[in-house]
């Protein structure tokens, strides 16, 4: 595949072997903070999750990240540039797909991605080649010549992949990659994402989705409020947070629950419905018996699971 | 110096966008800039020659029309670099994406200016060829000067667009700024009637860089001028030109980035 790394030497790079190193990085807009002291180091070829409620600060990290929203404190540090002093040097190796398309919907799709071939540097001879190559790789070559007016959803957001990928970026950022779109796009899209990764490449990606995070992520940070709450691979922060099974039961059980389950296992609510979580799945099995209440679901506990215990979703029936 | 040329060569990137896009709607992006002030020159020109006979020694519409490609100018670099500006900052997120590339905020402000200069040049140029060929030039030699000073008025023009498209809370609101900024200054800096007889108006038009754009088309196209009057008109608009370029460039920093 066309994805080999030619992005050139980093700045600091003999002072850290970090593609990305945040260090207490703080934004605050108007008096609200919406980052708060958040540590991260992303190493090469590490595909690093972010996850984190609407406004928790993960696409405020992002746009620190090239220089589009300045931190108000901290150290920041991406290919070893400071994105506050040299922001051009870090989006030579960088390949973003951010939360919009932002394609020119009255030119072509060819036409588009010149535009940006030439913006990302390329020669016009080199881009033409490159553009038909990822073109291909993304399905997309049978729509070279249509205008991005006339593009479903999913062909636009593979085509902000094709334009992130341009260049030939060492790191790519996805900002909330695969929303809004339907299954099969989001599975060539992950397929996409793994090839690039098999490259050597860096990838961060924040996402809402549980599984996108578990099946492209090595590690996964949980962002609440501007701070990291969490931060492990996904089975580790399972194993740490959330360790054991999940019966779901039927909203208004949590008395007969109550009553039957061991005092050491957790009662807590997902919605309406009261889960009860125990170190193994005999014992919800057990538990269903003694309380004469069938569960909705048995399953072991899921990344969901400390996503909603990490950023206080997950509402403790004590509370 | 390398980055300066890197820099340039970047923001002529966002010029070669904006060229790109308006002429996959040439048609509808160039009738206003000449339509307008071909009806101008039609209805207020020739219409009203007959019943106001000279002024300084010029017919109604050869007073007129220098006036004219100022108005290109004006509406050109205003619409642009406003509405043009706004719709690709909020509706089409153009910078969004260009801001992921090695294009940054001084590039999108330099090349926003750059393209309104060359499109108002342009601009600015044909409406003069059509002047001359309606006779309309007691200087026909102006018509080579025209594009530059078209091009030199639109940048502080552009400016003006720009702040405004800092500014706005929505796009409803570019109709206060165009009724009570740009509708005076186009309407009172000597277009449509000599400022000479007007002292406090004469005064009060001092601060508008479109006055001294129409002062020095009117100084060429009648060929009225002295290198003195020229040099200074086009000093006082490279100064504006300067002081609400990085004006505006400072206030779209300050939008794109947070």
């Amino acid at each position: 595949m066309p994805l080999t790394n030619t992005a050139p030497p980093a700045g600091n790079a003999a002072a850290t072997d970090a593609v990305i190193r945040a260090r207490g990085v703080t934004k605050i807009f108007g008096g609200s903070p919406a980052l708060q002291g958040l540590d991260l180091e992303v190493h090469p070829g590490e595909c690093v999750g972010l996850l984190g409620p609407n406004g928790a600060g993960k696409s405020t990290f992002i746009g620190c990240l090239y220089g589009v929203v300045l931190r108000s404190g901290g150290d920041l540090e991406v290919f070893g540039f400071d994105p506050a002093a040299d922001s051009r040097s870090i989006k030579r190796r960088l390949g973003v797909v951010p939360q919009e398309n932002a394609l020119d919907e009255e030119l072509t799709v060819v036409e588009n991605m010149q535009l940006y071939a030439r913006f990302g540097g390329l020669g016009r001879d080199e881009a033409l080649p490159r553009i038909t190559e990822l073109l291909e790789h993304m399905s997309l070559d049978h729509k070279r010549d249509a205008t991005i007016r006339t593009l479903s959803g999913g062909m636009k957001r593979r085509l902000a992949f094709v334009r992130a990928l341009l260049s030939d970026p060492a790191l790519l950022i996805l900002d909330e990659p695969t929303t809004g779109l339907d299954p099969a796009v989001r599975h060539l899209l992950w397929e996409k994402v793994l090839s690039f990764r098999k490259a050597g490449k860096t990838v961060l990606v924040t996402t809402h989705y549980m599984h996108e995070a578990e099946l492209l992520c090595d590690r996964i940070v949980i962002l609440n409020r501007g701070t990291a709450v969490g931060a492990g691979t996904p089975k580790g922060l399972i194993d740490k947070e959330a360790p054991g099974y999940v019966g779901i039961f039927p909203a208004g059980s949590e008395g007969n629950l109550r009553a039957a389950m061991d005092p050491d296992w957790q009662l807590f609510h997902q919605g309406h419905q009261c889960c009860v979580r125990a170190p193994r799945i005999e014992d919800l099995i057990v538990l269903q018996q003694n309380a004469g209440l069938p569960a909705l679901q048995l399953r072991p506990s899921n990344l969901e699971d400390v996503y909603l215990k990490l950023t206080g979703m997950e509402l403790d029936a004590d509370e | 110096m390398n980055e300066l040329l890197t820099s340039l060569r970047l923001a002529w990137h966002v010029v070669a966008r904006n060229w790109i896009v308006y002429r996959k709607d040439f048609l509808a992006n160039i009738s206003p800039t000449l339509a307008d002030p071909a009806l101008m020159m039609t209805a207020l020109g020739f219409g009203l020659s007959p019943f106001i006979g000279q002024i300084q020694g010029l017919s109604y519409a050869q007073y007129l029309a220098p006036g004219m490609i100022a108005t290109t100018a004006l509406f050109t670099a205003f619409f642009e670099c406003s509405y043009g500006f706004y719709v690709r900052m909020t509706f089409e997120s153009v910078f969004k994406a260009m801001l992921t590339t090695p294009i940054g905020v001084r590039e999108v402000v330099i090349g926003e200016f750059l393209w309104v200069f060359i499109r108002a040049g342009l601009m600015g140029g044909g409406v003069g060829l059509v002047l001359l060929v309606m006779g309309l030039l007691p200087n026909p030699w102006a018509v080579f000067v025209f594009p530059f000073i078209a091009g030199l008025l639109a940048v502080p023009c552009g400016a003006i667009g720009l702040l405004a498209a800092a500014k706005v809370r929505n796009i409803n609101q570019f109709q206060t700024v165009y009724s009570f900024i740009i509708a005076p200054i186009y309407f009172l800096s000597g277009i449509f009637f000599p400022l000479a007889d007007r002292p406090i108006l004469g005064v009060i038009v001092q601060i508008s860089p479109f006055y001294h754009g129409v002062k020095l088309l009117q100084m060429c196209a009648w060929g009225r001028w002295t290198v003195g009057e020229v040099l200074t008109q086009i000093v006082i608009l490279l100064a504006f030109s300067l002081v609400l370029g990085l004006w505006a460039s400072r206030k779209i920093q300050a939008k794109l980035t947070t």
